[in-house]
């Protein structure tokens, strides 16, 4: 019957079909790299501005509209080279990864230079190493080594001061409840916390709406601990969340909500909520990262942020900094197994880091972090601080840790009582447990 | 699905015996050619047939995003997922929200169709102007309701002004209710849909039973109940088939909404699975994919099986 | 779907050469009592306008603040109109042109395709009989309980080189769509009578010719729903085309809508996204309004069997 045959057939082709594709998958040939991209073109660093008339490559970003639009304007025009920019709307990291993992690869991207998400775009396979790279010896030595590293080859250019966790204070609100010194370490903050609150205002503000911000504040008590080798620990599956001082962390941060440190709105409060909530006052501090002076930057100019506003490093026994690089700061260069691209592309990091970094800066009102490069004016004074801290700080379970779980979910639904600090420490680890088994690491 | 009509019109023609049925089928087979079916299953053996073999077998590997290539280790995934009990959870989200989006889309258009039965201008008018959100895109009307439900949005505000005190009810951040009223919104986008095809069923009606219950001196509520809605049973089924299948399958405005939150009260399957996609585990995310399958299968098909059923027997 | 189209026909038919008798007794709608009349359909504008109304009042309304003032949108006028200024902004900065064309571009042919093989196969596979066929009916209408297979579908488009290509994307949404074209279309057809079919086949018409100049016609209601329902699925749809077109030189509209909700990493600028919404939407209410009479009818005569 005609049925049957047209059925038998499409049963056949079907099969072939799949098979084909996981034959040609099961090779690993999702990258279109030849073997290893070629040791030459690893090795050659072009000049900032030689000509590259003719070739195009891409360049994923997630946001349009920062200085980096002027550095690829400026980098097409010196050298007749070609950008196109690609857009990768949110959730930016999970959308990149994806189109990696179906072959679709950029030349360049911004991307978060730390050890997970660097292993988790495959690093040694798929990145461009830079440890040779020629503008390494002209930055800031307490910025140069901080991230962007896999198993000690260098496959991220960081490209501005790598965002670090801190306390944001509002100066009015401090003075007000008569603070007028900066607390050094956990429990000093907790004391002027509690001042504030006896005083009738509200000690800290948090974002649980946009739920990400609820880890900073259980991340910055581990920095001695992560001085100590905490998150090695954690890598070799010799330290679990749910032993100490992870646990401790977050057991803390439940005790300072149950205490009533915080806005009444904490579990709703949207990013955007927190960073005016505090610029107005109605809080006095705020555990947050770079992005929240970026916000503020979108609406005050840096005056009017330095007068209200400002900032220090806190941990649990000190005041070591934490830093957690964002995928702002830093680019990775593909492996795609063009070797004009590859070069191309590594000009461009040159370009951006060497003879156009002056003006991306200014353009950024970014902190400098080239040696011989001065911080523009426009920089707001809290930005410097931010930077001086990296003297002093350590990474962050981003850059630290081989995998990265979703600690902030399960930091959310805490705020909302849905979990204790224990089952959010097991359901984390569990989650770290399954990522780097995943990558095949020893211990899980 | 191979239940077919009751119209006596489909054997063998005039020249009927039973020399012709074999002959019947194979006149069948030649007019209706294979040739014909090639192209359309072609487009769908290449785009959908074997990615989504290719999907169901990825589920017994280690494919992620960690390593180039993979390999097979049987049952592993499955057995893991279900050991932590996000997967679980996940799956109770869905399918409450399944349910509640098929009650309200229905109930609300059925409601819609009613009320706007009449062929009046206010009527038609109405009628549009409730079909519009069936217009734009899922994407929008997420950000749209993300927007309106803020505890300090247009909702609370109206609220407000009607009960003369301050409304600040966090809408989209209660654990528990959260997912219901995500499920309005989703409700609210598709009623205009169910509603028309409700009012088709209504206009399609056999106009010979419901002159017989006018002279029988039934009301307008007896009628409706007794003899109007057994007869838009192929309604019912459509309208709660696509509410379920619709429902299980898409997530674009729940992302929008509350992208799971808060606190995973509102993850839908599909978005714990573009999560996991995310984290670079996709054999995982895979296994998932297999796991809502079955789900589907197991929840929805039957339903649709029973209102089929009944409607033949109405 | 049991009434079959004669059914449907018969009622209608009666009904149009009959004179309006139209009413049921008593309840809403009926038109027959003036004050409950105007009470009925004061209650349809007042549920018309708060249900519907508001949202879309507050998309309009938001369109036309300043970021600053649409930061936290709300029901109130703007105090400057800055509607036109953000449609402008939108329109360069979302390269709105490029994507009405890209979304045009992929949703026509993926529509047309969809109908054309799509109806052919299920007119095929309603009047075959046999268990084979109706494991093919069933295969066929897979794709709509089935959840997607985003990375996979993304493999096997760049296998065939298609990457990044509307051709690509327009090949994906005819798989995926294919059930539901197949499914409407099917069981459409076997409530079709097949007298006219056998007919014509003893005065010797090809099968092609059958199809195309007979029971293509008749089909015209299905083919009226299965065309909006596809239409509006692939013109929204943005989770495959961020995956099959991304990246490559076509872009539609709701992959740039994503583009303007992301414009700013941490600020929602709801005014321009809001803006986006109001141009993106435009075309299919356009088209609504347009045809809504046909859109109507034959959403209300193809679907409910």
């Amino acid at each position: 019957m005609r049925a049957t045959r047209s059925a038998r057939t499409l049963a056949v082709a079907a099969a072939a079909g799949a098979a084909l594709l996981l034959t040609s998958c099961a090779g690993g040939d999702l990258t279109s790299s030849s073997g290893d991209g070629g040791d030459d073109a690893a090795s050659t660093w072009n000049d900032a501005t030689a000509d590259l008339s003719g070739v195009t490559i891409t360049f994923g970003g997630g946001t349009a509209g920062g200085p980096l639009d002027g550095a690829i304007e400026a980098f097409q025009e010196e050298t007749g080279a070609t950008i196109k920019r690609v857009t990768y709307p949110d959730p930016y990291e999970q959308n990149l990864q994806t189109r990696v993992a179906t072959g679709d690869i950029p030349d360049l991207a911004s991307w978060q230079p730390t050890t997970s998400m660097l292993t988790a775009l495959q690093a040694p396979a798929n990145l461009l190493p830079l440890d040779d790279a020629p503008w390494l010896d002209s930055m800031d030595p307490a910025v140069r080594d901080i991230a962007g590293f896999v198993d000690d080859t260098r496959y991220a250019a960081i490209v501005s001061s790598p965002s670090v966790m801190g306390v944001y204070y509002n100066k009015a609100v401090f003075e007000q409840y008569g603070i007028t010194e900066l607390p050094q370490t956990w429990d000093e903050m907790l004391e002027d916390a509690r001042t504030i609150q006896a005083g009738g205002g509200t000690a800290f503000v948090e974002a649980g709406g946009a739920q990400w911000p609820t880890q900073w504040a259980v991340q910055m008590q581990l920095a001695e601990a992560a001085q100590d080798g905490l998150w090695d620990e954690v890598n070799a599956g010799e330290t679990a969340f749910t032993d100490s001082p992870i646990i401790d962390a977050i057991t803390t941060y439940q005790g300072m909500v149950d205490e009533g440190l915080y806005n009444a709105d904490l579990r709703t409060a949207t990013f955007e909520d927190q960073s005016a909530h505090l610029f107005a006052g109605e809080g006095a501090m705020a555990l947050q990262v770079n992005a929240l002076l970026e916000q503020l930057l979108t609406q005050y100019d840096a005056q009017e942020i330095d007068d209200t506003l400002g900032w220090f490093p806190i941990s649990a026994e000190g005041t070591v900094a934490t830093t957690i690089p964002d995928n702002k700061n830093g680019i990775v260069a593909f492996k795609t197994g063009d070797a004009e691209r590859e070069a191309a592309a590594k000009q461009f990091l040159t370009f951006l880091m060497t003879d156009y970094y002056p003006t991306y800066i200014e353009d950024g009102g970014l902190v400098s972090i080239v040696t011989d490069v001065p911080n523009p004016d426009t920089v707001p004074q809290l930005a410097q601080d931010i930077a001086a801290s990296l003297g002093n700080s350590v990474g962050s379970m981003q850059s630290l840790a081989i995998a990265n779980p979703d600690l902030y979910i399960n930091l959310a639904s805490l705020l909302y009582g849905e979990m204790t600090p224990e089952q959010v420490a097991d359901a984390t680890q569990q989650q770290f447990a399954q990522l780097a088994q995943a990558q095949g690491a020893e211990g899980f | 699905m191979a239940t077919t009509a009751p119209a006596p019109a489909r054997t063998a023609p005039a020249a009927a015996g039973r020399a012709a049925a074999p002959a019947a089928r194979r006149r069948r087979a030649v007019s209706y050619p294979s040739w014909m079916l090639w192209p359309a299953f072609a487009a769908l053996l290449v785009f959908f047939l074997v990615p989504t073999l290719l999907n169901f077998v990825y589920a017994f590997t280690d494919w992620s995003a960690f390593k180039q290539g993979f390999g097979f280790v049987g049952t592993q995934n499955f057995q893991r997922l279900f050991a932590d009990g996000s997967l679980l959870s996940s799956l109770r989200v869905t399918l409450v929200w399944a349910l509640l989006v098929a009650l309200l889309q229905n109930g609300l258009g059925f409601v819609l169709a009613l009320l706007l039965e009449g062929d009046t201008r206010v009527n038609r008018g109405a009628r549009i102007v409730f079909f519009l959100p069936v217009l734009l895109s899922p994407l929008a009307v997420g950000y749209v309701f993300q927007a309106l439900l803020r505890p300090d949005g247009a909702l609370n505000g109206v609220l407000g002004a009607l009960t003369g005190s301050d409304v600040s009810i966090a809408w989209l951040g209660s654990t528990t209710w959260t997912i219901v009223v995500v499920s309005v919104v989703q409700a609210w986008k598709w009623m205009g849909l169910s509603m028309l095809i409700f009012m088709a069923g209504l206009k399609t009606m056999p106009t010979d039973v419901l002159e017989a219950a006018r002279i029988d001196g039934a009301s307008w509520w007896r009628t409706l109940w007794s003899v109007r809605f057994p007869l838009l049973a192929p309604a019912v089924t459509f309208n709660v088939a696509t509410a379920l299948l619709g429902s299980m399958n898409g997530f674009d405005t729940a992302t929008a909404l509350t992208n799971g939150g808060p606190a995973r009260s509102t993850e839908l399957l599909n978005i714990f699975i573009f999560r996991t996609f995310g984290q670079g585990l996709y054999a995982q995310a895979t296994t998932m994919s297999l796991v809502l399958f079955l789900t589907v299968v197991i929840v929805a098909l039957p339903v649709i099986l029973y209102l089929r059923r009944r409607e033949n027997v109405l | 779907m049991t009434a079959t189209p004669a059914t449907l026909a018969a009622p209608a038919a009666r009904a149009a050469r009959r004179p309006a008798r139209a009413r049921r007794p008593g309840g809403p709608g009926s038109g027959r009592r003036t004050a409950g009349r105007v009470l009925h359909d004061v209650l349809v504008v007042l549920l018309a306008a708060v249900v519907v109304g508001v949202p879309l009042w507050l998309v309009l309304v938001t369109a036309s603040k300043t970021t600053a003032e649409a930061a936290r949108p709300d029901l109130s006028l703007p105090t400057e109109l800055a509607l036109g200024d953000n449609l402008r902004q939108v329109i360069s900065q979302g390269e709105v042109l490029l994507a009405l064309g890209g979304s045009l571009l992929v949703t026509v042919p993926a529509v047309v395709l969809l109908l054309v093989l799509g109806s052919a196969a299920s007119w095929v596979l309603a009047r075959r009989t046999g268990r084979w066929n109706a494991v093919l009916y069933t295969v066929g209408i897979s794709s709509i309980v089935l959840p997607p297979a985003v990375i996979t579908t993304v493999l096997t488009v760049r296998s065939l080189g298609l990457q990044g290509t509307a051709v690509g994307m327009v090949g994906v949404y005819t798989g995926m769509f294919m059930g539901t074209v197949i499914f409407f279309v099917t069981g459409f057809v076997r409530n079709l009578p097949i007298e006219l079919e056998e007919a014509a086949r003893l005065d010797g018409t090809t099968p092609f010719q059958l199809f195309t100049r007979i029971v293509l016609p008749m089909l015209r209601p299905v083919i009226a729903t299965a065309a909006i329902l596809t239409t509006l699925s692939i013109w929204n749809e943005v989770f495959y085309t961020f995956f099959v077109l991304g990246g490559g030189d076509t872009t539609t509209l709701p992959l740039n809508l994503y583009k303007v909700a992301s414009a700013a990493q941490y600020v929602n600028n709801w005014n321009l996204i809001f803006a986006y919404v109001v141009l993106m939407s435009l075309p299919m209410i356009v088209v609504f309004a347009v045809a809504q009479r046909r859109i109507i009818s034959g959403v209300t005569s193809g679907a409910v069997k």
